[in-house]
């Protein structure tokens, strides 16, 4: 694995131009004003304690308000259960506090909060409000342009509450976290553009670690993904996410993510 | 008395400020884009910029981020127009350089800062104005133009330009 890690690094700092529309984690810059950006993830994650495998699918929409400010709502739905339900949603800010650009550069910070209900069954340590806690998650993204490559870093702070109606959250478990995250992405194609239609494939290098305030437990997981973008304008993300480190209780830390996601520009006359 | 004053000052400034408008044809703008690199955010541009309806046409050149942008003749676009457009896509303007006739320049609005001036019709002006140039130029030019008040003042009506040709 750790080969695979700086095969990748490697390649990633040797190509010229950079992207920043990660798989996982947000950037700070947003969906441009008036743009309605839809999005299905979907994921299948190997169950580690019981057999087989659990699907989530998280459709979402995200509107750019303004040039500083976007809301984006998704929807939990998951085969958990073993049959496909909605367990809950998502309700989401983004505000762009701070830019700078230079031709080939930029530096932006953004903060943003999050709140999200599920009702499902509450089973493991890690706090995950995008599909397994209700609770909120507050933090602060910083995205830098650096000599063409994109990286970006997050820290948030997150906490669970109980999955009303049926589950309490458990009294022997921290109930809140810190994230934290590093992004890295490039385009590798085209090395020069000549249109629109063109279709972009970009490499990304995402880790995702979270502490649980109360215990200490922690985890870190890398997710390598690749990315086309297609005319423009649609986004397809393929995605393997393994845990790296782990000292909690997780039920499914591995497994596959595939995004499917088309802009609508302009939306509002 | 004073109120029939009033109302003609205010009829005069509008008669002033439409006929101004009229005649502030701006039939291209050159527009270069800073902070972005990949094709997405540039159509997000190319989009905005097509939703003016004043818009004819957009080229770009995704490789520098240029955007060509052909406007219908007759209408009253101020620089502002595509600074708010790019803004909105969230990214900023390097460099916009504008073709218009010559005599709106003339008008309020526009203060020439290199002294030069063109016979032709058309002009080529350079906005160098906060928000229309790169940070690091707009820290050069303050420093250049800093004998020039309404530089400084960051006024959005008013326009500094550099004729071009």
């Amino acid at each position: 694995m750790r080969k695979v890690v700086i095969l990748f690094f490697a390649f990633i700092f040797q190509i010229n131009y950079s992207q920043e529309l990660f798989v996982v984690t947000d950037p700070a810059s947003n969906v441009p004003a008036n743009t309605l950006s839809v999005r299905v993830m979907q994921s299948v994650f190997k169950e580690q304690v019981e057999t087989g495998y659990n699907y989530h699918a998280m459709p979402e929409i995200t509107y750019g308000i303004s040039k500083n400010l976007m809301v984006r709502s998704t929807v939990f739905v998951s085969t958990r259960s073993n049959t496909i339900i909605a367990e809950g949603a998502s309700f989401y800010a983004k505000y762009r506090v701070f830019s700078t650009d230079d031709v080939n550069s930029h530096f932006r910070i953004a903060t943003f909060g999050r709140y999200s209900f599920n009702k499902a069954d509450i089973h493991q340590d890690e706090i995950e409000i995008m599909g397994h806690n209700t609770g909120f998650e507050t933090g602060i993204i910083a995205t830098q342009l650096i000599k063409k490559v994109a990286v970006s870093s997050s820290v948030s702070f997150e906490k669970a509450f109980d999955n009303k109606p049926d589950y309490v959250f458990p009294s022997n478990q921290g109930d809140n976290a810190t994230n934290y995250t590093l992004s890295i992405g490039k385009l590798m194609y085209p090395k020069k553009y000549t249109s629109y239609k063109q279709t972009n494939i970009n490499l990304m290098l995402e880790f995702l670690g979270q502490t649980i305030n109360q215990n200490g437990k922690s985890y870190l997981d890398v997710v390598p993904s690749v990315q086309f973008i297609i005319n423009s304008q649609a986004r397809i993300d393929v995605g393997y996410r393994q845990e790296l480190y782990n000292s909690m209780v997780r039920s499914a830390p591995n497994g596959v993510y595939f995004n499917l996601e088309y802009n609508f520009f302009n939306v509002i006359k | 008395m004073k109120k029939t004053n009033n109302i003609y000052v205010l009829l005069v400034s509008i008669v002033i400020l439409v006929s101004t408008k009229a005649n502030a044809q701006i039939s291209k703008a050159e527009i270069i884009a800073t902070g972005l690199t990949c094709s997405m955010c540039s159509n997000a541009i190319n989009k905005q910029l097509k939703s003016l309806p004043e818009v004819v046409n957009v080229e770009t050149d995704l490789n520098t981020n240029t955007f060509t942008v052909t406007l219908k003749e007759g209408n009253t676009l101020s620089p502002k127009a595509f600074k708010d457009k790019v803004e909105k896509a969230g990214f900023f303007i390097g460099s916009l350089i504008v073709t218009t006739k010559s005599e709106t320049i003339k008008q309020g609005g526009y203060v020439v800062v290199n002294n030069a001036s063109s016979t032709n019709p058309e002009v080529q002006i350079q906005v160098l104005d906060k928000g229309y140039v790169t940070e690091k130029e707009f820290k050069k030019l303050s420093k250049s133009f800093k004998n020039i008040e309404t530089y400084a003042s960051n006024n959005e009506d008013d326009f500094h330009i550099k004729i071009i040709n």
